[in-house]
């Protein structure tokens, strides 16, 4: 038989120790844990009292004209942000002299200090919050602050300092936020978007045009469609351009078709219907659609014997729009459709428009 | 080579195998834990700039035999907040009254779909559209098992994004709104899943939670800790650095063309869809595509868990053989050129850690106890590696519910809390020797190639009000 104490005494010492400190370490972390959810309760409880008390002297602060300040209750500084949650919801929701009243109630509460101190916070959401708020404040002093975050890597934290920086001073913001959309690809188009209608297409129409032809092509496909969403007569115009200075990019001419909104433009797309890319034939399609009338129905049968399901299923759509719902004219056309895969897609459309 | 030598040797191996495995675990845990609070710091403000902004999405509901619950979650799935989504139903050839259930319920009717077949699957019998729901669409097929009706469902989806889901799965109302999200904030995204929480016990009524409980029966409570450990810890670690090598089967969100492109799920795989992550994996780095499989923790899915040993242990044996299948077919990721942490880090790690980890527990614990019985071993030297083995799980355990402490709160009563991290303890003394032995058991019929026993989940539902 083997010695019976075989195992040397620094591995079982180790054994011991590994067990001794993740024991520890768990009852350790169990103790947090119960901390942690004690001290989220008080905050909600803290914040629920501030919520009751303030929320209605907001509202009444917002919608209420008066010449004499009211009477505000007491509000320790590390509650602020609690009120400034409350307080930007609220300025999301008025406008016109409300937003002056809340502004100036703000200034009292010294929001605006707070809010500058958030900035430096390490978590987001209190950096958007205060982001949020110097935005609502309309504070040029704090231009500098916001323009340098402008680029962090956050989407969310660069795309809230852009909404501030319009609140500011549109105008200004301008240049900054069309680099910065160049730039990225992590923001979100459509929001953009209605952050630029928000901020008056006259302020953004003539750097938008300007960056949108200076850009590399392959930049160009995401943003065509958000810009047609802020403005489809500019959006026509800069496809227009895009679409004769890169008619070889397939990426580039497939997004410009979509938002090409003139049908005197339309003789000079047909060609793409030879594409070797199918979303462009897919997107020809749907233009035919959109721009074209009886003449364009033969292009469309052709597309309809296309090898890809989508093309064939957006040039189905198209001719059912272009020939209506006459029956007769359906019939005839089922007729004329010898090609297997067409005549399926027909059947398709057909069907889908009745139980639409 | 003396007995003592080998003896000390399997110690020194064992020791070192669980602070390693513990100390991996610990390190995603940290990178869990900055990860969920830079997400939970941004989740109300994206959710107020992305409210608006939705992928249409098509959701796959396979479906075998399921005529008894069909109805009641395709209900559900329809009252998902969300803007544009199609559901597709695919009836895997049920031998029971699935697909009349679905035509009486939602008024079906044979439409002529212009099927395109861009992965091969069983032939479809029939395609038939709701009147009642314009969006919903139910594939009729021969059967071919769930990965096969997925495949069928990829085929006829729509739309850019596809979730595919178990039909006895429970979505949260807004999870798909937020599983989406990052494919909105990142245009390289393929793959998204959330977590999946443990559905026993608790009330659901019209298709949502109702009301979070523990479950009382004691095997599913202890997987409520499993799974708490599986996702809170191991799964946001893993996304944070690209090295997700699972999105799980119940709830999960592809990118349709990138996963046509990679040829579908793999009808003949058991862990399909472990599969076919590690094979976009291992595609997509092999062509220098960038790519991001990502995994974030809000958007739940509720599901029902075995409650009883032998559905559990085919259950886990099933994992398992899936797990050894999906690494095998996919051996090219690892260590290779550009596979970035996929393959230098996650995949190593599955292998050792995962696939291997049963050997070393109960190899090691059968060393050790045979060592102990036969007088070389003694009792101190005995007790301390059981302590360190049991302790660093009870931390592991613990480590995940702190993290659901500092996030979700999920479990709402503190007496949760104190149930959950005596399960974290107890669980040490039987369930997971007796589920490394399962996996042992799986490992070693894939080595020999014994086939796949499937058995039928049972489930009791009576979480259904």
């Amino acid at each position: 038989m083997a010695d019976v104490n075989a195992a040397p005494e620094l591995i079982v010492t180790l054994a011991w120790r590994s067990a001794e400190i993740a024991a520890a370490s768990s009852v350790l972390m169990l103790l947090v844990a119960l901390a942690i959810r004690q001290y989220l309760r008080h905050e909600e409880r803290v914040r629920a009292r501030i919520v009751k008390l303030w929320r209605p002297l907001l509202t009444r602060i917002a919608i209420e004209e008066t010449d004499e300040p009211p009477a505000l209750p007491r509000l320790a500084a590390r509650h602020r942000p609690f009120l400034m949650d409350e307080w930007n919801a609220l300025q999301d929701a008025v406008r016109g002299s409300s937003v002056e009243r809340l502004n100036a109630l703000a200034l009292r509460l010294g929001l605006d200090g707070a809010a500058r101190q958030l900035m430096d916070s390490r978590h987001v959401g209190k950096q958007i919050l205060a982001i949020r708020a110097l935005g609502h404040l309309r504070d040029p002093g704090a231009w500098s602050v916001l323009e340098a975050r402008l680029a962090a890597p956050n989407a969310l934290v660069s795309f809230y300092v852009a909404a501030a920086l319009v609140q500011i001073d549109a105008q200004r913001a301008m240049p900054g936020i069309m680099s910065q959309l160049a730039e990225r690809e992590s923001w979100p188009g459509e929001a953009m978007a209605r952050l630029i209608v928000d901020a008056g297409t006259q302020v953004a129409g003539e750097p938008i045009r300007v960056m949108m032809l200076s850009l590399p092509p392959a930049k160009v496909p995401p943003l065509l469609p958000w810009l047609a969403r802020v403005d489809s007569i500019l959006a026509n115009e800069v496809a227009v351009e895009l679409l004769r200075r890169h008619k070889d990019d397939i990426h580039v001419v497939a997004a410009a078709l979509l938002v090409v909104l003139e049908p005197q433009e339309l003789p000079g797309l047909l060609h793409f219907a030879t594409s070797a890319d199918a979303d462009v034939r897919k997107n020809l399609a749907q233009t035919l659609g959109r721009l074209g009338g009886p003449t364009e129905t033969g292009l469309l049968i052709q597309l309809m014997c296309d090898r890809v399901w989508w093309v064939r299923y957006r040039a189905g759509q198209s001719l059912l729009k272009l020939l209506g719902t006459d029956r007769l004219t359906l019939d005839t056309l089922r007729s004329q459709l010898s090609d297997p895969y067409s005549l399926d897609m027909f059947e398709h459309v057909c069907a889908e428009r009745a139980t639409a | 080579m003396s007995l003592r030598a080998v003896i000390e040797g399997v110690q020194w191996m064992f020791l070192a195998y669980f602070v390693l495995l513990d100390l991996i675990y610990l390190g995603l845990s940290c990178v869990a834990l900055f990860g969920l609070r830079r997400y939970m710091g941004g989740v109300s403000a994206a959710e107020r700039v992305y409210s608006h902004l939705q992928m249409p999405v098509s959701l796959i509901v396979p479906a075998y035999n399921e005529g008894a619950t069909i109805a009641t979650s395709v209900r559900a799935l329809l009252q998902l907040r969300y803007q544009h989504f199609e559901v597709i139903v695919v009836n895997d050839g049920s031998k029971d009254e699935t697909l009349a259930v679905l035509q009486r319920e939602f008024e079906l009717h044979p439409f002529p779909e212009a099927y395109r077949v861009q992965i091969r699957t069983q032939p479809v019998r029939g395609i038939y559209r709701s009147l009642k729901h314009p969006n919903l669409r139910v594939i009729d097929k021969h059967n071919g098992g769930k990965a096969d009706s997925i495949n069928a469902g990829i085929n006829a989806a729509r739309y850019p994004l596809f979730y595919a889901g178990d039909a006895d799965s429970v979505l949260e109302p807004n999870s798909l709104a937020r599983v989406v999200r990052p494919f909105l904030e990142d245009p390289h995204m393929v793959a998204c899943g959330g977590t999946v929480r443990i559905i026993n016990g608790c009330m659901v009524r019209g298709g949502v939670v109702e009301q979070v409980r523990l479950p009382r029966n004691p095997l599913a409570l202890v997987q409520v800790v499993e799974y708490l450990r599986a996702f809170l810890g191991g799964r946001i670690g893993w996304s944070a650095i690209n090295g997700m090598l699972i999105v799980s089967g119940a709830f999960g969100v592809f990118h349709r063309e990138t996963v046509v492109a990679a040829d579908g799920f793999r009808a003949d795989a058991i862990g399909e869809d472990m599969e076919l992550v590690v094979r976009l994996h291992r595609k997509l780095s092999g062509q220098g595509r960038r790519y991001r499989i990502a995994f974030i923790p809000d958007p739940v899915c509720w599901t029902e868990v075995p409650e009883d040993l032998g559905t559990l242990g085919r259950q886990r044996r099933r994992w398992h053989r899936g797990l050894a299948e999906s690494l095998w077919s996919n051996r090219g990721l690892c260590f290779a050129r550009h596979s970035g942490t996929a393959g230098w880090l996650a995949f190593p790690y599955f292998v050792l850690f995962e696939l291997l980890s049963p050997v070393v527990e109960i190899g090691g614990l059968v060393i050790m106890g045979l060592a102990f019985a036969l007088g070389i071993m003694s009792i101190s030297s005995f007790l301390a590696f059981l302590a360190a083995a049991f302790a660093l799980g009870v931390m592991l355990s613990t480590t995940a519910l702190l993290l659901e402490e500092l996030s979700f709160h999920t479990y709402p009563k503190a007496r949760h809390l104190a149930v959950l991290f005596a399960v974290g303890v107890l669980e040490n003394f039987g369930y997971r020797q007796i589920t490394s032995f399962w996996r042992l058991q799986a490992l070693c019929a894939w080595l020999i190639g014994r086939p796949v026993e499937w058995g039928v989940m049972k489930r009791k539902a009576d979480w259904l009000r």
